[in-house]
């Protein structure tokens, strides 16, 4: 596949502007879960701006490569570098990649206790040590950015699955972060919750956020992905733009997973 | 109108009497042995507390004289609350004789100071109760043991004080007329100099200061010395439980943390704290406190009973609290620590902020259950020869004018204990309502 910069032309694509910096870069990255390799030599180069589908069976490893990224889980083997900062066992790197990089769950994880805008605002007055009305006004910015401004103050269990997810990632836009990790962002919702939620992500790759997402909504990867990446069995398969992923797979295993989720 | 009414309520207690006491034969049986057996039980209490209770006597044999016999010469049953009248005091303050107004305005003082807790819509809660937590002890010391003031106590005392006003102005201005003395001070004078963010050490600055300029007027004031032996009674049963909860859920909060540590030394350590002092009846930490620890220390080292028992109750509780709170950690799903990890709050920030908040909820009934297990496994001190309220119960049984007295004093102590654990109960259940509603 073709890894230099480009700008997408694809009918009904969102545009992107993919620049040349990389901004993620994975070396010969292993993880291993007792005896079970989870991940098996990954390399990877995301470019700023880039938009990354990453799909799979299941077990084939794809949660576990996005959550190395923000060090939830620790590899073993191989570089991680993001934002230029390596990866290891100094903590404050870790604090510092995290402070970069926001990500949403498949199971929201919003703090129950907290209201909507109390959970938005928390990362910003505790972490980037905003005043409290300041950090309040940024997480309102954001959740008028996902479209639920007024359930500001009620309780996160007061809401739906996918207003739930929109906070979750107002939540995690509140922290301005430099990359978005969605792993699975839809899986636990009701079909006609989906949509808002992708809706949501559209909007926020439309304004040049990197992403990469762990999903199987494949409308959505060829909608938005610059590039979509086929993982089995802890192994990069295949990569491709999304035209030539769907219309022209070229591995065996990538066959047939699209035959079976298509 | 208003006959149909009663006669309604008249008909539907009879039918509830009789669909839910006399709905079958062994029903009826049933019913009527009970209730002649709450009636006799109730009459028999009520006729021995009540009735013939004797208030006035200068000792059990005047009451017995008082009482009198039945005319076949029987002995008539009552309490002789007279007994309990002269030895009341006793029983709640121990040997605490002069200036006992200072332990009832230290008592005063705390309930003051905790009633905006349970006023609904009150702000800044957390900070009021840190305050009781942290600030009040060093008051109350003062006033009940009073004596020479070090350059420590002259400036906790004051500024526990000026905390104290400052926290029941707010709320009450606040409530009553809409003006909060905080945000006053915040929005309307100090942010025009100091930014927000440093609002809070801005007060706390004021408050030293303050804390100074008092503790330096009223240096020529102060209360007289009384030896800690004095203290007795119910009022030293509310000392040591009163140390036991408040030390024990903050040290129980951080022990747990330790057992959960991933740094494998801590998690030793606090393991072996926990397990030793969890396996040890109380009984045995207080007899190591007040009997073996002194033979530990270097020549002519004396502490008093008090600052012996205090700890050894402390360290007890805060075992026990330990294994309720990571009971509660363990409650809380993987997930909220991911996200608390994912927008960048480290160990102590997603601790305090995400994962305790949430696990103090589900933990409430066993705290509170604790609490109350602690406020009665305390009478045990008169073990080690403390005179709290049970010993002090014992002691009037064995006073010379009275031996022999047992049921008044006992039934005084027992209902005692009964309003106190009752409340912490009742309360604890309205906090697990009040919680509980916020979520869902």
């Amino acid at each position: 596949m073709d890894n230099q910069p480009s700008v997408s032309e694809q009918e009904g694509h969102v545009a992107s502007v993919v620049s040349s910096e990389v901004i993620i870069s994975l070396k010969k990255v292993s993880k291993y879960f007792g005896d079970f390799q989870a991940l098996n030599g990954i390399d990877l180069d995301v470019h700023t701006g880039e938009r990354i589908v990453i799909c799979g069976p299941s077990g084939s490893g794809k949660s576990t490569l996005i959550r190395c990224i923000n060090r939830l889980e620790e590899h073993q083997e191989g570089d991680i570098e993001v934002t230029g900062v390596k990866l290891d066992e100094n903590l404050k790197n870790v604090d510092k990649v995290r402070s970069e990089v926001g990500m949403v769950f498949q199971s929201f994880n919003l703090f129950p206790h907290l209201t909507v805008l109390q959970n938005c605002a928390l990362s910003p007055h505790w972490v980037q040590k905003m005043a409290k009305s300041e950090a309040e006004k940024l997480a309102m910015e954001y959740l008028n950015r996902v479209h639920i401004p007024e359930q500001a103050d009620k309780y996160p269990g007061q809401l739906s699955g996918g207003q739930q997810q929109r906070v979750a990632i107002a939540r995690a836009l509140a922290m301005q972060p430099k990359v978005m990790l969605f792993d699975e962002p839809t899986s636990a919702l009701d079909p006609e919750m989906i949509k808002e939620v992708l809706d949501t992500m559209i909007e926020l790759a439309e304004s040049g956020m990197t992403m990469l997402v762990v999903t199987h909504e494949m409308g959505f990867a060829d909608r938005v992905a610059d590039r979509i990446i086929f993982m089995d069995e802890g192994q990069i398969v295949e990569q491709n733009v999304p035209q030539e992923f769907f219309n022209n797979p070229q591995n065996e295993r990538t066959k047939l997973f699209l035959s079976q989720i298509l | 109108m208003n006959q149909a009414a009663t006669s309604s309520i008249a008909v539907r207690s009879a039918r509830w009497a009789r669909e839910n006491l006399f709905s079958s034969w062994i029903n009826t049986i049933l019913s009527i042995v009970c209730i002649v057996l709450i009636y006799n039980v109730v009459w028999g209490i009520f006729s021995w507390a009540i009735l013939n209770g004797v208030w006035e006597a200068k000792d059990r044999r005047e009451c017995f004289a008082i009482l009198g016999k039945d005319e076949n010469g029987i002995p008539i049953l009552g309490a002789c609350w007279a007994g309990v009248r002269v030895w009341f005091n006793n029983i709640m303050f121990g040997r605490y004789k002069d200036g006992q107004w200072r332990v009832i305005l230290g008592f005063l003082i705390l309930i003051i100071w905790l009633i905006p807790l349970w006023v609904p819509g009150v702000k800044r809660k957390f900070l009021i109760a840190a305050g009781a937590i942290g600030l009040y002890p060093f008051l109350a010391a003062y006033l009940f043991l009073g004596g020479e003031r070090s350059w420590f106590m002259s400036f906790m005392v004051p500024l526990t004080i000026i905390n104290l006003v400052y926290n029941t102005t707010d709320w009450v201005g606040d409530k009553v007329f809409r003006v909060s003395l905080a945000d006053t001070l915040r929005w309307k004078l100090v942010d025009r100099i100091i930014p927000e963010k440093q609002h809070t050490y801005a007060l706390m600055a004021l408050f030293a200061v303050l804390a100074v300029i008092v503790g330096y007027l009223i240096r020529g004031w102060g209360l007289d010395h009384v030896a800690s032996v004095r203290i007795g009674g119910f009022f030293l049963t509310l000392v040591i439980s009163g140390f036991g909860i408040t030390v024990g859920l903050p040290a129980g909060i951080i022990l747990a943390l330790g057992r959960r540590s991933r740094l494998p030394v801590i998690k030793a350590l606090t393991v072996t704290f926990i397990e030793v002092f969890r396996s040890v009846p109380l009984i045995t930490i207080l007899f190591m406190a007040t009997a073996m620890f002194p033979l530990f220390m270097p020549e002519g080292f004396e502490l008093n009973k008090l600052t012996q028992v205090i700890p050894a109750v402390c360290l007890f509780s805060s075992c026990y609290m330990a294994e309720v709170v990571r009971s509660g950690l363990q409650a809380i799903p993987k997930g909220q620590y991911e996200a608390a990890s994912s927008i960048g709050l480290g160990y102590w920030q997603s601790m305090g902020l995400v994962v305790m908040p949430q696990a103090l909820k589900f933990m409430i009934p066993n705290i509170v259950g604790n609490f109350i297990g602690l406020f009665k496994d305390t009478t045990l001190v008169f073990i080690v020869g403390m005179f709290d309220i049970l010993a002090m119960t014992r002691a009037m049984s064995n006073d010379v004018p009275w031996r022999g007295e047992f049921h008044e004093p006992f039934l005084l102590t027992a209902v005692i204990f009964f309003v106190c654990c009752f409340t912490m109960s009742r309360y604890s259940q309205r906090l697990e309502r009040k919680l509980g509603g916020q979520y869902k």
